[in-house]
């Protein structure tokens, strides 16, 4: 966990470009008992991101008034937001119902990726690929099940794999299409979308505050400096950028798994 | 003295309301459009996946290697002409 | 001095690793600038005529499937021609 080690890579006189190495961290206390070997930076950010969530829906609705103040103002905002623009449009009538799965996901997903931004701790836990994946195929698993149950197992396929209207011979050429979009893509694209997206915010993000230091702190040079301030000044303005994109990416990662609940309850026509 | 304002704000009328029905068609409508713009992508790569992966098989069999680019373009075309039945119907 | 920025602002004088990945990224332009294009223009539509955005929406989506179609076949064509 060295802060020089992720911000010039290089050790000798050419400017390194910040690669993988920045996602790869080892135990928290490599020194430590062996049991305590879990932790390290992603996980405690994830530890930490449910625990803002908690603490930010325990002080908005707890004991909630009939008209709010303080954190409850927030909180009703935050509720309406998810309610008006993902619940209601993408389930109709049933929004309601998901809503406390739809507005945790989401504030644990915003949490998670605002982590990139947040100093000293600079790392979006969605950059690896194993938190987006667990979340899709909590997802994914919700969307076999409720399909499973609404249209029973043999109407849930042939909803999925058969669409009308088509001539006969030509569902056996695209019955493995429909099959693999809908059973295999499905979770991997949902997945992926967050991954890749916080990936390469935090690779950018790192290369333009690895230039800035490199050219205006390690090797200060006359024709370096331009270069460094172009850097520092790309480093926040990419910072403004990528908190805009990490709400984004929470708020249609939450937009495809209620649009994916909505597959398993009713079938589409 | 808050309640009118609020009950204002929500744009949804009541269950009773005939207007529910007519947000409930809008709903259903961008529904449709919103999950077609997000299935495309998967459908093309699946399209691409069967039937390069069947081309790419066939190849290793029979040691041939133009099966694998022609699988993945017959493959587009299945999966742009399955995209064009399931959403390019004017209705 | 000089040389190093030239060095940083050219980087070497030949394009080193993955070729595949350089290709995706070159062939990934044409179709966002598409993609872009429609969705924009199909909104600008949309505004115009309201009435008509059914016809419009699905035309998007045609127009997208085929746009998308292109920035996939650049996805692949690096483990076709290796």
């Amino acid at each position: 966990m060295s802060a020089p080690h992720l911000l010039a890579s290089g050790s000798g006189d050419e400017f390194e470009a910040p690669g993988l190495e920045i996602f790869h961290w080892g135990p928290l206390f490599p020194d430590g008992p062996s049991w305590l070997h879990w932790l390290t930076k992603p996980t405690l950010i994830v530890a930490l991101a449910g625990l803002i969530a908690i603490v930010f829906a325990w002080r908005a609705f707890a004991g909630a008034q009939l008209v709010p103040r303080g954190m409850q103002n927030v909180g009703e905002v935050a509720y309406l937001f998810v309610r008006d623009q993902v619940a209601r449009p993408m389930l109709g009538r049933d929004g309601d119902r998901w809503m406390p799965f739809l507005f945790s996901t989401f504030f644990f997903i915003l949490f998670m990726n605002w982590m990139g931004v947040v100093p000293v701790l600079y790392l979006p836990v969605n950059s690896h690929i194993a938190f987006p994946i667990v979340f899709a195929i909590a997802v994914y698993v919700m969307m076999l099940f409720l399909g499973i149950k609404h249209q029973g197992l043999v109407g849930y396929f042939k909803n999925m794999m058969f669409p009308p209207g088509l001539p006969k011979p030509l569902y056996v050429i695209l019955a493995p299409i429909e099959l693999l979009s809908n059973l295999i893509l499905r979770p991997f694209t949902h997945s992926v979308r967050l991954f890749a997206n916080m990936f390469a915010g935090h690779l950018l993000l790192a290369f333009f505050a690895s230039v800035a230091y490199w050219f205006l702190v390690e090797k200060l040079t006359v024709l370096g400096a331009g270069v460094g301030i172009v850097g520092f000044v790309m480093t926040i303005v990419m910072t403004a950028f990528e908190l805009f994109i990490q709400a984004l990416q929470a708020f249609i990662f939450t937009l495809l798994a209620a649009s994916y609940i909505q597959s398993g309850l009713h079938a589409d026509h | 003295m808050v309640r009118p304002a609020m009950s204002e704000e929500g744009h949804r009328p009541d269950p009773q309301d005939s207007e529910e029905s007519e947000q409930d068609r809008i709903d259903a409508e961008h529904r449709g459009f919103a999950n077609a713009a997000w299935s495309i992508p998967s459908y093309i790569l699946s399209g691409m996946a069967v039937y390069g992966g069947l081309g790419w098989l066939l190849d290793r069999w029979l040691g041939t290697s133009a099966l694998f680019p022609i699988g993945i373009l017959v493959g587009l075309a299945l999966a742009l002409y399955l995209v064009f039945h399931r959403y390019g119907r004017t209705s | 001095m000089l040389a190093e920025a030239v060095n940083v602002l050219a980087g070497s004088d030949s394009v080193t690793g993955s070729l595949g990945s350089v290709a995706y990224g070159l062939a990934a332009i044409g179709p966002g600038i598409g993609v872009g294009i429609i969705f924009g223009q199909g909104v600008q539509a949309i505004a115009r005529q309201p009435e008509l955005t059914n016809v419009i929406r699905q035309n998007m989506l045609l127009g997208f499937a085929l746009t998308e179609a292109l920035a996939l076949i650049g996805f692949v064509v690096p483990f076709v021609h290796k």
